[in-house]
């Protein structure tokens, strides 16, 4: 009866120590959050040392992951693999972290974004339905919350959390991720909802105009450039809801940036003084046309001999 | 609980907490993947009695707040984990045909495992956190349940084992 009776009063201090511990980060108390910059800087040698070492075992799991979407690729990939040796998996590494990078700066110079770029060295855990990043570069480096952060094909999310050498990007992808877009050409504007899955939901803000299947997003931006820089290009539309009666327009979007393969980011510094406008919409491959030889006969009216 | 076993519980928590952040979390797993620090507290929580299940639970929570993951308030993850850590060893402990059962802990722990994801869900939604669309949330829960029942066995004997070194007791599967 007694052990019980501890245990009784040994679990109502813990459960109000826990709503304490609630209040508290509800309020916004410091105490917790420098609890946590702890906690990273303590964990980010580690992470970074985790990164380096299972980089070839990320990429073999990513290959099983995505064996049927890319079996071409890794038809190929078995072919070369033979005559691989490990310093050419990490050239090869090396090599399509300086492709992404490369993107990213080609876009970036488009719109004249000032940009800091960093390496992913870990992944968020999904178990609080969370899709978050954590890269190998903090406030040493000039980075601060709620700049934008960019992959080689556009947004890839926000800079959530900062801690001395590295920080915690919320993805685009989250479901609490929250964008003001607008779509290239019409200028019609809309707020852009993550949904946990490489596609995101867009709400029109105006339900008179329409949105058509293959229309471009692009991020409108905000004050001061702070959550997001204005023109960075988001998403492609896959499908319109028209539903009758409905008060604002919704479509499904698909982001252009592939979460799970992002392996180096840029972080927005600062943007360029005038809007890019639309000069970062995606190139639509176009179709060389092929030169054809026609060849007219005309029968002559006599045979010849 | 003595100083010794405080402590060197204390420094097996964290050692889980730093492999969970360090190595399991560079994997982006389909189906949302799993947490062996949760899986852990679960197993030690079926295998102790109720207090030492309890704290327990509270710090494994505690430390899944810090991870710079945690989406929720601080300290949601430290109630529900104390929270679950004590309903499991009330239901759990002393009853033979759980703890001295591989299999019932298994199972115990990939239903726990579950419940305390809905229980984060509701407390976050309480709270105003986004958790995404109704059928992500599904593939979500279906996929780590899969993976909490996957994984559980592999570290099972590991676990049974530190438990059993530390507190002494005949739990060792």
């Amino acid at each position: 009866m007694r052990n019980g009776g501890r245990a009784r009063l040994l679990l109502v201090t813990l459960i109000v120590t826990s709503l304490f511990l609630i209040t508290l980060d509800l309020r916004g108390v410091k105490v917790i959050d420098g609890f946590k910059q702890g906690t990273q800087t303590v964990l980010s040698p580690f992470q970074r040392a985790g990164s380096t070492v299972l980089t070839p075992v990320k990429n073999f799991f990513s290959d099983v992951t995505h064996l049927g979407r890319t079996r071409n690729q890794i038809e190929k990939l078995e072919a070369e693999n033979a005559k691989l040796t490990s310093e050419l998996i990490n050239r090869k590494n090396a090599d399509a972290q300086l492709e992404q990078l490369k993107d990213i700066l080609d876009l970036a110079g488009t719109a004249g974004y000032k940009i800091v770029n960093a390496r992913v060295i870990s992944h968020g855990s999904s178990q609080s339905f969370s899709q978050t990043v954590t890269i190998d570069i903090g406030s040493n480096a000039g980075i601060k919350k709620n700049m934008t952060v960019l992959s080689q094909y556009g947004i890839a999310g926000v800079v959530k959390d900062v801690y001395p050498n590295s920080a915690l990007i919320q993805l685009a992808s989250d479901p609490s991720f929250r964008i003001g877009a607008r779509i290239a050409g019409t200028q019609q504007i809309g707020i852009l909802t993550g949904r946990g899955t490489q596609s995101a939901s867009l709400q029109l803000l105006d339900n008179s105009t329409n949105v058509k299947v293959g229309d471009i997003l692009l991020s409108r931006g905000s004050i001061a450039n702070r959550p997001f820089v204005p023109g960075v290009p988001l998403g492609y539309v896959t499908s319109v809801d028209n539903s009758a009666g409905a008060i604002a327009q919704t479509a499904t979007i698909r982001y252009y940036t592939n979460f799970s393969t992002l392996g180096v980011v840029a972080i927005v510094i600062s943007a360029s003084r005038s809007n890019p406008g639309d000069a970062l919409v995606p190139v639509k491959p176009s179709v060389t046309p092929i030169p054809t030889v026609t060849v007219f006969v005309t029968p002559s009216p006599s045979p010849t001999e | 609980m003595s100083i010794r076993q405080i402590s060197v519980a204390t420094s097996i928590l964290l050692m889980v907490f730093v492999i969970q952040e360090s190595v399991v979390s560079q994997f982006r797993l389909p189906g949302g993947g799993f947490s062996i620090l949760m899986i852990f507290a679960l197993t030690w929580a079926v295998l102790s009695e109720t207090e030492v299940a309890a704290v327990i639970g509270f710090a494994a929570g505690f430390l899944m707040d810090l991870s710079q993951s945690a989406a929720g308030p601080f300290g949601q993850w430290t109630l529900i984990l104390l929270l679950a850590g004590y309903s499991i060893s009330y239901i759990g402990f002393g009853d033979d045909n759980v703890q001295a059962n591989a299999i019932g802990i298994i199972f115990f722990v990939v239903i726990a495992n579950l419940l305390v994801e809905i229980a984060y869900l509701v407390i976050g939604a309480l709270l105003g956190v986004s958790s995404g669309s109704f059928v992500q949330v599904l593939i979500t829960l279906s996929g780590m349940s899969i993976w909490a029942l996957l994984i559980s066995p592999l570290l099972l004997p590991v676990f049974t084992r530190l438990h059993a070194m530390i507190f002494d007791s005949r739990s060792a599967l």
